[in-house]
């Protein structure tokens, strides 16, 4: 288990975090959302060893994160980072030798994660002249190539075609079913839905919402209904107790129900108009959770 | 076909003494296969061999003169040789059998001269054109030669005229002077190395920063051991070079016969190599630090330029204190951390420096490195992780992490 444990960091007079907690258990896809300067970075290099929070801690199976513990976490930064002039398959081995691998394994570790990736014909060239798609790919190698315990990875997708996505997806979901914890933050939700086993919200500083989507979706606050009714007539809804209607558009009607209302009561209203096309709870997807999330006061979901 | 993922067991945590080694080995490795690099060596040996070549084409002067002589005996011969010493050059004579052998000789220059009928009424001279030295040497001998036959007819019997006795007042001013040449080539050698690796460990430092890498290098190890890897990694690679140029140099001073007292020579180099190490540490732990304040190559001048005039100002010294070892500038500056491996080394050599001064000068220079390493592992550490603008010195030295 991977616990970040209320962690606090100031620069000077800006608070960044105020008390970020959330656990990984092993094999589980963690996505870390947030809007811009929220301060998902920060809480990744605090793990990292690369900024010292203030207070609160991170443990790994139970016990502080040290330098041992660091070597091996397999870490994307934010900003990424390769030597340009030094070659593809050279670089790998050099990040395997840093994370303790003898030098003979390391070389074979670095061509096997070169060739896994699709980086297999480009190992001898310079980094520097590979298209930025085959760079992301050689830094995901470079997190890859210890074969680490745990993995950290800041934005992984951004700036990545269709394809890349699918095929970074296709790793660390591999990496997640050798047992690897595996966190990554992402703006892009959609994947996040599709990936992650749970999922945390981070905003002014603290974790506003966490847990499996579906968790978030339960705890979300005025669960949506929408029921299509073509022959109702406008304003059939508003009357209902417990009922506020969002939006309605020619029978086509989404209705927020306060907790506690009952929808079995709204079903009878609308069978009492006529024909009932559609009735249905509606799913938020985690991009109305996260606006949600992030403008609301904090949720957090058992 | 790809390898088998590697397995756990491939692991072991590094120690601080293998990770600051691996630094080194990419340090070393890297740069030794830079183009560049090999050229600029390549170019700097080419100039201490041409140096050399220089020096003994200077001294080529004292050469042998080769005359030739025809008619001649023993007598004449030694009379040559005799005149030749007196005349700073080493006598080579040839025989020929007539004066046309002789006279192509001397148009084909095999010989400077040729001598015929020395000991005949009217002695002839042959050269391509103007007679120069080896008329000089040539009318010495004749002249000599006639003296002796006058005298030795006239019944007069010669004895062997006292020889001089020859007392030096300082034996080794001119061993000192020699040393002295050789320390300040030396040390010229040593500036040039100095800002040389000086300038690479702060490029490396600020490819790691603009490049964005040192965020991943320091998630598995300490900005010091970084640090000291890429210090000493490019250190033993300047070393190296040193040594090189060293050997090349005295090997060459040895086989060209440049220098008269081999052992002395030795010893300067060796002063000389000595000095580069403590300078380069010294050097090298202020450009990284001072580089570590920026992220773009293109803005390195501005906080390497403040470092590199202290080097300049020591090679300046060093210059004059070649001339005279025992000026106060050179006395007191020879004391300088920073300044005192070329001053010193170059009063070192020149004699002039007795064993406790030198013992000083290493000490002051031990204890500001011990500081600067400190200080500047600080500054380094502090603002490695800050990209962007240039940071300020207090920001980097009050930053924790």
């Amino acid at each position: 288990m991977l616990e970040i444990d209320g962690l606090v960091k100031a620069y000077g007079s800006n608070q960044v975090l105020k008390g970020v907690s959330f656990s990984v258990a092993p094999g589980q896809m963690f996505g870390f959302c947030g809007s811009n300067g929220a301060g998902k970075t920060t809480t990744m290099r605090i793990a990292m060893g690369l900024a010292r929070a203030d207070a609160g801690e991170v443990r790994w199976t139970g016990r502080p994160v040290d330098d041992a513990v660091r070597r091996r976490i397999g870490y994307m930064p934010e900003e990424r980072g390769l030597y340009p002039k030094m070659k593809v398959g050279e670089q790998l081995t050099y990040f395997a030798r840093l994370h303790g691998m003898d030098a003979a394994p390391a070389a074979r570790a670095a061509e096997h994660w070169a060739e896994r990736l699709g980086l297999g014909e480009r190992r001898n060239d310079k980094v520097e002249k590979l298209s930025l798609g085959n760079q992301q790919r050689v830094q995901l190698a470079a997190a890859l190539v210890s074969e680490p315990d745990v993995l950290i990875l800041d934005e992984p997708f951004s700036g990545l075609d269709p394809v890349g996505v699918d095929s970074l997806a296709e790793a660390l979901l591999a990496q997640c079913r050798r047992g690897v914890p595996v966190v990554f933050s992402s703006h892009q939700l959609d994947l996040v839905e599709r990936l992650c086993d749970a999922v945390g919200i981070l905003a002014r500083g603290s974790i506003v919402a966490s847990g499996s989507v579906d968790e978030l979706r339960s705890g979300a606050v005025g669960r949506q209904l929408r029921v299509v009714a073509p022959d109702a007539p406008d304003h059939w809804a508003s009357a209902l107790p417990g009922v506020r209607v969002v939006s309605e558009q020619r029978g086509d009607t989404v209705l927020e129900l306060a907790p506690g209302a009952d929808d079995q009561q709204v079903l009878a209203a609308a069978l009492a108009t006529g024909r009932v096309a559609h009735f249905a709870w509606r799913e938020p997807t985690l991009v109305e959770l996260f606006r949600d999330a992030v403008t609301a006061t904090p949720v957090v979901a058992a | 076909m790809s390898a088998p993922a590697p397995a756990h067991s491939d692991v072991t945590p590094n120690s601080p003494a293998r990770m600051v080694r691996l630094v080194a080995g990419r340090e070393i490795s890297t740069r030794i296969r830079d183009k560049g690099f090999l050229i600029g060596s390549a170019v700097l040996i080419v100039l201490i061999l041409g140096m050399l070549v220089f020096q003994v084409a200077i001294n080529s002067g004292t050469d042998t003169t080769r005359v030739g002589v025809v008619g001649g005996d023993a007598a004449v011969g030694e009379a040559l040789r005799t005149q030749g010493q007196a005349l700073g050059t080493e006598v080579e004579v040839v025989d020929y059998g007539d004066e046309a052998a002789a006279r192509t000789a001397v148009e084909d220059g095999d010989v400077e001269g040729a001598l015929l009928s020395p000991s005949g009424v009217q002695p002839e001279l042959l050269v391509e054109s103007g007679g120069g030295q080896v008329e000089t040497l040539v009318q010495g001998a004749v002249q000599g030669l006639a003296l002796d036959r006058q005298l030795s007819d006239a019944g007069v019997q010669l004895e062997a005229p006292p020889e001089v006795e020859v007392v030096p007042l300082d034996p080794d001013a001119d061993a000192d002077l020699e040393a002295a040449i050789v320390a300040l080539v030396g040390v010229v050698v040593l500036y040039s190395l100095l800002l040389l690796f000086g300038q690479f460990v702060a490029q490396g430092v600020v490819e790691e920063k603009s490049s964005r890498v040192v965020e991943l290098l320091l998630a598995t190890m300490k900005p010091w051991q970084l640090l000291s890897g890429k210090i000493i990694g490019l250190g033993l690679l300047g070393l190296a070079q040193m040594l090189v140029i060293a050997v090349i140099g005295v090997a060459g001073a040895l086989a060209f016969d440049v220098v008269e007292l081999p052992g002395r020579l030795i010893g300067t180099v060796l002063t000389v190599v000595a000095w580069f190490v403590l300078g380069y540490a010294f050097y090298a732990s202020i450009f990284a630090a001072a580089a570590s304040l920026v992220s773009r190559q293109e803005d390195l001048g501005s906080v390497l330029t403040p470092a590199t005039l202290l080097p300049v100002v020591g090679l300046v010294i060093a210059l004059q204190a070649a001339q005279d070892p025992t000026s106060t500038l050179a006395r007191v500056t020879s004391f300088v951390p920073g300044l005192s491996p070329m001053v010193m080394a170059v009063r070192q050599s020149a004699g002039e420096a007795a064993l406790w001064e030198v013992a000083v000068a290493v000490l002051i220079m031990l204890v500001s490195i011990a500081v600067i390493v400190r200080i500047g592992g600080r500054i380094y550490a502090g603002a490695l992780l800050r990209t962007g603008g240039k940071v300020k010195l207090r920001d980097a030295l009050r930053a924790e992490s």
